[in-house]
């Protein structure tokens, strides 16, 4: 045997060396050599570019319905909230003022005599309310944990000054993420859940807002942290005065704790105070410990006793007509993270004190803040009228929220004169708005009526007290409660009409996803033969549709202008697409056959995808989808193991045996891995971090990336070795640069817990700056120098020349072409594998990029599914399987198990933003997004990677119609995520009044649709490109035939 | 490919029961009997599975016992055997006239112990392992889920093993659904089946004392034997199972 060769030339020209020596026959059908034979072989190139272009533009098509039907869906599911531009005014009260109170100076007060001339207002994200109080022990076994006990301040000022001070829990309205969270705190209205996913990009806050308000009436504003509020307040604050700072590196802990302290300090004393006038700063630090630890770790510890120092410091200097306002955002899970909307996440603290003492309680028994946040918890959207009266400015126009009793009830708890006062300006503002809201969307009254009817009582009650000449407290408090029940109405009324849904929008969309399905399905298993054939046709056509589509849609959207316009075109867009299809499907019709199943393959496939697609219906089997797809692993893999006992021949029997219960026994180890979600517990445990308050790696598990690149590389190399394909660059591929990648990967999470844990004090800026370089040289290694070895490379072959009467004893079955006759013969080793083996360097690019990104154990798993994806394909040859659609759908399946076993639940807080900061010190785009998708999806983007394998592995070079197989196979694999996303669609649409919308069915059909679009993505550009380079290296050698 | 290794061996054909008036008559009966047994043992299952789960196996292998010795042949190669009863059961097979003696009796009754025995020592561990493969709890509930595994075993295998002896390449075509469906190879795959079944009220949020492990897969099991028995005896019997 000769040494490989690394190049074309080499090959070739060993090619020709061995062919030499026996001149006499032409190796007949390797590669023919007349003039004849290299023009043909030239348009048979271009015959394969031209059908590989056209089966890009074909799955682009089919991502460009999908995009139009789930964007059609989503626009109508989550819905904005109509924005008015109104804005309040300081001069124009929303109700005649009483007592001969002039309106319209911010010097004494707008609508209500102010209290205070400045305010620092602090929020310390994520600032949970039990980290406020003190621990108390529900048991014997009730241990206080590291988050507990750390921050005093608030509640000793409260118990110990209760004019100075109160706490109380602040609860937030769900989607808990900061932007949102600040966009309530400022505005006093509701979120909408569409905002969530612009986290990454905040946008100018369009509303009237509290921060508007105090601009206009020339307040200077400064601004110190979180850079989030830059975003929303463009162009608003003291340039000289603020520092912001970015708000995404979730793993520095203390660069934007210590800059808002340094700045904040000088703010505060006497020389600099007449600077500002308000200052708005923001505190992450007790949020990145959370996302990067847990609560329950001592970083926690020290976080929060760094803030209680800070406050407490923060008193000592205050000034007396300043209120100190410092409040969470929203609170964290178990895990510290948010997003969603359990308790922990919703439940922050909210704390004033001011050295006035104006604070009081109406009743002795409020005097200590409440042990738990179930009781007296204020809602967030309740600041904004409280922050405006107690300044004297106007309340912003679409504030829902009430005065909070604390701060205007005064010191002794009893001026229910003044709380009236105030509800009676918060409210008339809310039925202002109310007015103007329901007219500018063409509302009916009678939607209100139930409100409206609660507006009249409080009228009445307020009319009664006009012509009493003293009124007693009582009465008083009777005003306060009427205008405070229709306050709470209207908030009620509105969190059901803001989540009202544009059903015309949501069917629509489901439509467009419906017929696309069918498109799908029909291209995927309803044709005969090589799917390249008939693809021009189809695609034709669906052009033609789509214009004429896109033309009704603009004459109809320009010439009924009662339809929306928008909606209207990408409806008519996407239904003369789908029309154009069907077409098309008619031209062919003689191609045509039923879609559904021919044999057992095919109808487990179709059974077990359409149980978990209904299955989405119910909340538990949503919650419990990891074990559900175990469960059916299992089952293909049960299945896999009695067709290979069904085999004939006894090698095929006995491989097929191996490989189907290697197969079972992976999924079962890679099961181990788990990240529960809320609604898992209490039967479900956490693995995946060092314990289930945490989010950092145990010891044990940094093993696990070393023991990955020890094993894996070896375990890989086998299955190239079985086809004798393990043959030039696979050797310097796998051996040594996979290998390396997995061992630097390893490296880099090692120095990541050593960062971590602090493990070498004083080194933690080196170690911080070296895992960033390493993890760049794996990328580097795995797309740089794997996407030029897997473009470059000569397929992995390598001839040999042995005299005929040795190649007769050759043991390796036909594994091998032999040209024979004469003295001697060619072997080339590799031969049964050329396809599949030099596509299979792809996955393991990818692999090797995916393992990087994920944790520890994810590390592990990712390693197991490459393990997997290599024994399935030994599964598919020996089974013969690769015509069925049992391989593409196993990938669909193996990819959603490994999501859940990469440490990822179909949670908002499950996402691991961290992950953009693998490889970046901070944010640069796309990059960080692109990051947290290959964290979030690494699972399905490998499984998609891998699909042409399916069909590619053991076959001929020359196998007629290999492209097409190639379609239908990815075509089946977007069948399988397409038939998930249309389910959780409808489910979420039909389920939207549904207890858990929010919590479950929504975000699964968010992470359906992400995945759909993603592995469509995925197909198109690196599973169909990598065929095409892999095509044209295989033809460089046999040629085109 | 050839295959020399392998015998020629005579294609399996589906069993028939013993052509006795008892065994036709038993063969009906015995799916109520142990459906009725475990509808009898289903609360006490539900309120402590592991005693009651134990304590319903000897009543189970009694009626499973009892059901192959009346009505199943047992296997011609079965080690503990006395070669005279291999021509006796050919000669049953072809004549299909003879009596039962009490010879006979004692001399199913050994193959119906063994297998018994061989269900529990050899299969119940298979099975218990593939449920853990399947998602049953790794580390805790051993016990719920070997005697689960027991009883799955009892239910479909033992009739197989009484039949088939342990021929290795016969359970190849066992395990490969090769062998054409009768009343044996329906109660195996039914059992199985719902014992997979069974696994689908476990996630959902009613919580009911029966959904505990591994009430529900022992439950599918149960029925999906019965059901099994009766399919694979009366409608599909002879059919063979088809993959492609």
């Amino acid at each position: 045997m000769e040494d490989p060769l690394p190049s074309y030339e080499g090959l070739a020209a060993a090619f020709a060396k061995a062919k030499a020596e026996k001149e006499k026959e032409e190796a007949s059908g390797l590669r023919d050599r007349t003039e004849y034979a290299k023009v043909s072989n030239k348009q048979a190139e271009v015959r394969f570019k031209a059908a590989h272009g056209l089966l890009l533009a074909f799955f682009s098509w089919i991502l460009l319905l999908h995009i139009l039907g789930v964007y059609l869906f989503t626009s109508g599911f989550l819905l904005t909230r109509l924005v008015l531009d109104y804005n309040s005014s300081c001069a124009v009260p929303p109700v005649e003022l009483t007592r001969s109170y002039q309106a319209g100076s911010p010097e004494s007060g707008c609508w209500h005599p102010k209290t205070f001339e400045k305010a620092v207002v602090i929020i310390v994200d994520a600032l949970r309310y039990d980290f406020t109080v003190p621990f108390r022990p529900q048991g014997i076994d009730d241990k206080p944990h590291h988050y507990h006990n750390a921050i005093p301040v608030f509640y000793e000022t409260a118990v110990q000054h209760p004019n100075n001070a109160f706490l109380l829990p602040f609860i937030a309205d769900p989607p808990t993420t900061t932007l949102q969270r600040l966009k309530g705190l400022t505005t006093g209205t509701l979120p909408t859940f569409i905002d969530a996913g612009s986290n990454f990009a905040g946008t100018a806050i369009e509303e009237d807002n509290l921060v508007a308000q105090l601009r206009n009436a020339s307040k200077r504003i400064v601004h110190l942290g979180d850079d989030t509020w830059q975003a929303l307040f463009p162009g608003y604050f003291e340039p000289n005065l603020t520092k912001a700072y970015d708000s995404f590196n979730v793993w520095d802990l203390h660069t934007v704790d210590n800059g808002v302290t340094e700045h904040i300090f000088p703010l505060l004393h006497p020389s600099n105070s007449s600077k500002w006038d308000v200052v708005f700063g923001h505190y992450l630090g007790v949020d990145h410990a959370g996302h990067r630890y847990g609560p329950d770790h001592p970083a926690m510890t020290s976080k929060l006793e760094q803030m209680d120092g800070v406050f407490r410091r923060m008193i000592e200097v205050l000034d007396d007509s300043t209120l100190l306002v410092v409040m969470g955002d929203h609170g964290m899970d178990a895990k510290g993270d948010h997003g969603g909307e359990s308790d922990d996440e919703i439940q922050a603290a909210l704390w004033m004190y001011s050295k006035k003492g104006i604070f009081g309680r109406s009743n002795p028994a409020k005097q200590e803040p409440p042990a738990t946040a179930k009781e007296r918890p204020v809602a967030q959207i309740d600041l904004v009228s409280t922050l405006s009266l107690l300044l004297g400015m106007p309340i912003p126009f679409n504030n829902l929220g009430a005065p909070i009793e604390e701060a205007f009830i005064g010191k002794k708890g009893q001026d229910y004169e003044n709380l009236a006062l105030v509800n009676r300006l918060a409210t008339s503002q809310i039925h202002r708005y109310q007015h103007e809201y329901s007219q500018a969307r063409g509302l009916d009254e009678n939607a209100r009526s139930s409100s409206l009817s609660l507006w009249a009582a409080a009228e009445d009650s307020w009319a009664s007290l006009a012509t009493t000449k003293s009124p007693s407290a009582k009465q008083w408090n009777n005003a306060y409660s009427a205008f405070s029940a229709y306050q709470r109405e209207t908030l009620s009324v509105c969190r059901a009409l803001w989540a009202r849904f544009d059903v015309a929008r949501m069917v629509h969309g489901v439509e467009i996803l419906a017929f696309t399905l069918v498109v799908l399905a029909i291209y995927a298993r309803g044709i005969e033969g090589d799917r390249t054939e008939l693809t021009p046709a189809l695609l034709l056509r669906a052009v033609i549709g789509t214009a004429l589509g896109l033309l009704v849609g603009l004459a109809v959207g320009f010439g009924v202008p009662s339809l929306p316009f928008e909606h209207t075109l990408i409806y008519s867009t996407a239904i003369g697409s789908v029309a154009g299809f069907a077409s098309g499907f008619w031209y062919v019709r003689r191609r045509l056959i039923s879609p559904l199943p021919r044999s057992i393959w095919g109808w487990v496939g179709v059974v077990l995808t359409v149980a978990l697609s209904v299955g989405f219906a119910s909340n538990s089997f949503t919650i419990w989808e990891d074990e559900i797809l175990l469960h059916f692993l299992s089952t293909f893999g049960v299945l896999m193991t009695i067709s290979s006992l069904r085999q004939p021949d006894l090698i095929d029997r006995a491989l097929g045996c191996y490989h189907s219960i290697l197969f079972i026994v992976l999924t079962r180890i890679a099961s181990l891995s788990r990240l529960c979600r809320e609604e898992q517990m209490p039967y479900c445990k956490s693995t995946y971090y060092a314990s289930a308050n945490s989010s950092t790696s145990a010891t044990w598990q940094l093993a696990i990336p070393f023991f990955v690149a020890f094993t894996l590389p070896n375990l890989l190399r086998s299955y190239f070795k079985n086809t004798r394909s393990y043959q030039g660059s696979a050797i310097l591929w796998i051996d040594f640069a996979f290998r390396t990648g997995l061992l630097i990967s390893a490296a880099f999470w090692t120095m990541d817990a050593a960062d971590d844990g602090d493990w070498f004090p004083g080194y933690g800026a080196l170690l911080k700056t070296s895992k960033i370089i390493l993890a760049q040289i794996v990328f580097a290694i795995a797309l740089a120098a794997g996407y030029s070895t897997f473009a470059w490379a000569a397929p992995l072959l390598s001839i040999e020349t042995k005299s005929s009467s040795a190649a007769e004893d050759s043991e390796n079955r036909s594994r091998q072409v032999v040209a024979e006759g004469g003295s001697s013969s060619i072997t080339i080793l590799g031969y049964a594998n050329v396809h599949g083996s030099r596509y299979a360097l792809l996955i393991t690019m990818w692999l090797l990029a995916v393992i990087l990104v994920q944790k520890p154990m994810g590390g592990g798993a990712i390693g197991l599914l490459g393990w997997q994806i290599f024994s399935l394909f030994e599964i598919i040859d020996t089974n013969k399987l690769s015509d069925t659609p049992v391989g593409p759908l196993l990938l669909g399946f193996l990819g959603s198990f490994h999501f859940f076993k990469t440490g990822h639940q179909a949670t908002l807080s499950s996402i691991q933003w961290e992950s953009a900061f693998i490889p970046l010190k901070t944010i640069k785009y796309p990059w960080s997004p692109l990051l947290i998708v290959l964290n979030t999806f690494g699972a399905q983007i490998l499984c998609a990677v891998a699909v042409p394998a399916v069909v590619l592995w053991k076959q001929p070079p020359k196998k007629k119609g290999l492209l097409g197989d190639v379609a239908k196979a990815i075509a089946t694999h977007l069948l399988f995520y397409a038939v998930i996303n249309l389910a959780t669609t409808m489910w979420a649409g039909w389920l939207r009044r549904h207890l858990m919308l929010y919590r479950i069915f929504n975000p699964r059909f968010m992470a359906g649709a992400i995945v759909l679009l993603v592995v469509e993505v995925v197909g198109i550009l690196i599973a169909l490109l990598g065929v095409r380079l892999n095509f044209l290296s295989v033809a460089e050698v046999f040629g085109w035939s | 490919m050839s295959t020399p290794g392998i015998k020629s061996r005579p294609a399996a054909t589906p069993i028939d029961i013993l052509p006795t008036d008892a065994a036709r008559l038993y063969t009906h009966i015995h799916p109520a009997l142990v459906l009725s047994l475990y509808a009898l043992r289903f609360n006490a299952i539900v309120a402590d599975p592991v005693p009651a789960l134990l304590q319903t196996l000897i009543p189970l292998s009694t009626l499973q016992t009892a059901y192959v010795t009346i009505c199943l042949p047992p296997t011609a190669g079965s080690g503990s055997s006395t070669p005279a009863v291999v021509p006796k059961t050919a000669k049953k097979r072809a004549g299909g006239a003879a009596k039962a003696t009490s010879d006979s009796n004692t001399a199913k009754i050994v193959p119906a112990l063994l297998s018994l025995i061989l269900s529990l020592l050899a299969i119940t561990p298979l099975t218990g392992i593939t449920l853990i493969l399947f998602g049953a709890p790794i580390t805790t509930h051993f016990a719920h889920t070997f005697l689960a595994a027991a009883h799955i075993a009892i239910l479909a295998f033992l009739p197989l093993v009484y039949v088939l002896g342990v021929d290795g390449e016969r359970w190849r075509e066992v395990v490969g659904l090769l062998l054409p469906v009768d009343e044996v190879v329906g109660g195996m795959v039914g059992t199985l089946v719902g014992a997979w079944a069974g696994a689908v009220p476990i996630p959902l949020d009613w919580d009911r004392e029966w959904q505990k492990w591994p009430v529900t897969i022992v439950t599918g099991a149960y029925a999906g034997y019965a059901l099994g028995k009766l399919a694979g005896g009366l409608v599909f019997k002879g059919r063979k199972i088809m993959f492609d």
